[in-house]
């Protein structure tokens, strides 16, 4: 029995020394001095020393200069963070699977805006706003929550509650060749009819330019994330007194718009393509103009890949009949799981404070060391900070202007139905854009069929 | 008799003059080959038999992640809205369009590349391995490959011949019939090696007196074929026909990769259907009753094959 014991003891003795062994590496590696403009937050970083939690990214850029910096948050709080790389097409359904099951596997994970409502609905997410009001969790005037982009924050909150931070996002903008606009002396189109002209007088497809291009690809993250914002900007409303409808004589004016620029200026294969396509292809010198992110513009402006650098120009979105400019709008946020336990909770909050916080924005863009400089910052000041300014303006003309007064004015927290039901109404709009595109059915038809789908959902 | 015992549970009957010692032992040892059996046979159930009662049991609640508030027994309700579902019917058609198309073009060009192949003298072991190796790749792969490498217009391999041939460039994937299509191509490239190498199995140990009797008899190549040759294979390629139907009917991941059901809902056969309904709607109940549907459909289909087949 000695002999057992001491067996034990020697194992446990190792393990602590493994475990304590990267704690010890990540204090060196993060000096003191790195911390200091945290440790100027009014709150105990290291309240909740010890926990561990999970978080779910996708592999992006954005979130690798975020696990980069992780061990400067575990020499800060104690905390041990693990992330779990997640593509994005699958990591909605992780995030769900392990929602219902009830697990507390991931701590947070990066979630879709338009989930919060499933989410909420079901209780799976904590609201986050008694986590912002608590003095001992959160310094407010450290933080500064108001300098977070408005519309992003608005679009992770239901009825005035916070469900997620946001992290990184992106507006969508007109993404144009200045070059070839200039050799006809075009100028950047103000409303879609002008986008029309444009893309017609620049369309040479035997040259091998075609005159724009929009996500094709099905899906409620991919051509709905096009399609809604027209539906918007041609007058459409989602919830035309409270009842979900997705079909009407707007919506079929937005649809045929979008399937007759498919089909007149977009190359064939486009009817597959989802941005990455988009911005290779315009990278290659085949468009002449895309309407999408703006964060595409670290693609199109890769030095590696890119033909085009230094022939690009921004500007918003084309208004519609309406008169509105409806630009579709994105973020990353983190929400915190409401099966983890109080200490975990407060370990997950601590991350999310300090990921959101404006000095790992700036951490994880211009000062970042790596090649990767994000555009998809958080914070509105950063804007104004004239190194950000300076790192972003290297990807073309107009593209801080266009992107500050995109992200202020051209947003509408509903221009896609913020509904529980989105999953199902976003996949049934997604199959009647995909099927209007392919001719499977004329735009009516298929808005009516998926409002036949959408009524089914809601019974 | 202690000898018999140990033997093992092979011996069932000891002779009728065994003792009382004997039959405990035996007993015993029946109950000790029980328990050994019994980690295999929990872990079956467990894995199985309790997934497969738990979607019966799934498909007759109302589970929607999206409305839990609703969430609860239905009986029948799911089955009922299943039958007048216009979508489930319309994959339903797909299924059936997309198995019967790729089975019999794996069957037939599985064949007619036997027969060619049966004659060659030198290469055969080569042939025979190169023809093997889309079988070996994860369907997944192959979706990939095809979607981006083979059918992209303008810069795909199929496109390009399509347009040196002077087909013009085609929208593979866009265009509701060609993307069905497609698919079917794709499920058959990937598959006809298997009928192959089943079909030149049974070709090779076909009987060469018979062709000698019919050669004296004047019968031409055509008549060998059909009088001879095809009743001979009957039993190899109703074999081949079960087996590929089973696997066509509840194909999933080159589709998936390759259209996701699209586009619209032009190649979305049921597999696919069930998987919207439950992963991408959340909507877990009725999801399951597609999947029921599917697992009946595959049963029955399979079923009438093999009475078929008893019947040769």
């Amino acid at each position: 029995m000695n002999g057992m014991s001491f067996t034990r003891r020697s194992v446990l003795k190792g393990l602590g020394a493994s475990v304590a062994f990267p704690l010890i590496a990540n204090r060196a590696f993060a000096q003191e001095s790195d911390l200091g403009a945290y440790q100027s937050a009014k709150i105990d970083w290291r309240q909740a020393e010890g926990e561990n939690i999970t978080v779910a990214v996708i592999p992006a850029g954005y979130f690798e200069n975020l696990i980069a910096l992780a061990p400067q948050f575990q020499a800060l709080t104690g905390v041990n963070v693990r992330f779990e790389k997640v593509p994005p097409a699958q990591i909605r359904q992780k995030a769900v699977l392990d929602l219902t099951a009830g697990t507390g596997t991931y701590a947070t994970h990066a979630a879709d805006p338009m989930y919060y409502p499933l989410y909420q609905a079901n209780g799976w997410v904590d609201d986050l706003t008694p986590y912002l009001d608590d003095p001992a969790l959160t310094d407010k005037a450290w933080f500064k929550p108001e300098d977070i982009v408005p519309a992003w924050l608005s679009a992770n909150s239901i009825d005035g509650k916070v469900y997620g931070i946001p992290y990184d996002g992106e507006v969508t903008l007109q993404v144009l060749r200045k070059d070839l606009l200039e050799a006809k002396g075009l100028k950047p189109a103000e409303d879609l009819d002008a986008f029309l002209a444009n893309a017609s007088e620049l369309h040479a497809p035997n040259d091998r330019v075609w005159g724009t291009a929009l996500r094709g690809v099905a899906g409620a993250g991919q051509n709905v994330y096009i399609y809604s914002s027209l539906f918007r900007s041609f007058g459409g409303d989602w919830l035309p007194g409270g009842k979900l409808t997705v079909n009407g004589p707007q919506a079929e004016a937005a649809l045929a718009w979008y399937v007759d620029t498919m089909k007149t200026y977009t190359p064939a294969a486009a009817q597959n393509w989802n941005w990455p396509d988009i911005a290779d292809a315009f990278s290659q010198g085949t468009l002449a103009s895309y309407v999408d992110a703006h964060s595409s513009a670290s693609v199109i402006n890769n030095p590696e890949k890119s033909q085009v650098i230094g022939k690009i120009a921004y500007a918003r979105w084309p208004k519609g009949p309406s008169g509105k400019r409806v630009s579709s709008i994105w973020n990353w946020g983190f929400p915190i799981n409401a099966k983890l336990s109080d200490a975990q909770k407060k370990a997950t909050w601590l991350f999310i404070q300090w990921a959101a916080s404006a000095e790992t924005q700036i951490r994880t863009s211009y000062r970042f060391e790596g090649a990767t400089k994000r555009s998809g910052v958080n914070r509105l000041s950063l804007w104004s900070d004239q190194d950000y300014v300076e790192t972003v303006s290297k990807f073309g003309d107009n593209f801080v202007e266009a992107t500050l007064t995109a992200l202020k004015d051209d947003t509408d927290v509903d221009w896609r139905p913020r509904v529980p039901q989105w999953p199902a109404v976003g996949d049934a709009v997604a199959t009647a854009v995909a099927s209007a595109l392919a001719g499977q059915a004329t735009p009516k038809a298929a808005l009516d069929a998926a409002q036949q789908r959408v009524e089914g959902f809601l019974k | 008799m202690s000898m018999s015992a140990a033997q093992g549970i092979g011996e069932r009957d000891p002779l009728p003059h065994a003792s009382d010692h004997d039959r405990t032992a035996l007993s015993r040892e029946r109950r000790f080959a029980a328990a050994l059996l019994a980690p295999a046979f929990l872990a079956l159930i467990a894995t199985t038999t309790f997934p497969l009662l738990f979607l019966v049991w799934i498909s007759t609640r109302r589970m929607d992640l999206a409305m839990p508030f609703m969430d609860g027994f239905v009986g029948w309700e799911n089955y009922r809205q299943l039958f007048a579902d216009p979508r489930f019917w319309e994959s339903l058609v797909l299924s059936l369009v997309y198995t019967v198309g790729t089975v019999v073009l794996q069957v037939v060009i599985g064949l007619a590349l036997a027969l060619l192949v049966i004659r060659m003298k030198r290469g055969q072991a080569l042939f025979r391995m190169v023809a093997i190796l889309p079988v070996v790749l994860s369907p997944a792969v192959v979706g990939m490959v095809w979607r981006s490498f083979m059918l992209t217009p303008e810069f795909g391999v199929i496109d390009y011949l399509a347009i040196t041939a002077g087909l013009g460039s085609r929208n593979w994937l866009g265009d509701p019939t060609l993307a069905m299509v497609s698919v079917i191509v794709i499920h058959t490239w990937q598959w006809t090696p298997f009928a192959f190498m089943v079909l030149l199995a049974s070709l090779a140990s076909l009987p060469d007196d018979i062709y000698e009797a019919a050669r004296i008899d004047r019968a031409n190549a055509w008549q060998r074929f059909i009088r001879i040759t095809l009743p001979l294979l009957r039993p190899a390629i109703v074999m081949v026909v079960i087996m590929r139907t089973m696997v066509a009917l509840t194909a999933f991941a080159a589709i998936y990769t390759v259209t996701t059901g699209g586009p619209g809902t032009a190649t979305e056969i049921l597999n696919l259907y069930a998987y919207r309904k439950s992963f991408t709607e959340l909507s877990l109940g009725y999801g399951a009753t597609l999947a029921v549907a599917l697992l009946v459909l595959t049963l029955a289909i399979s079923a009438l094959l093999f009475v078929i087949r008893r019947k040769d």
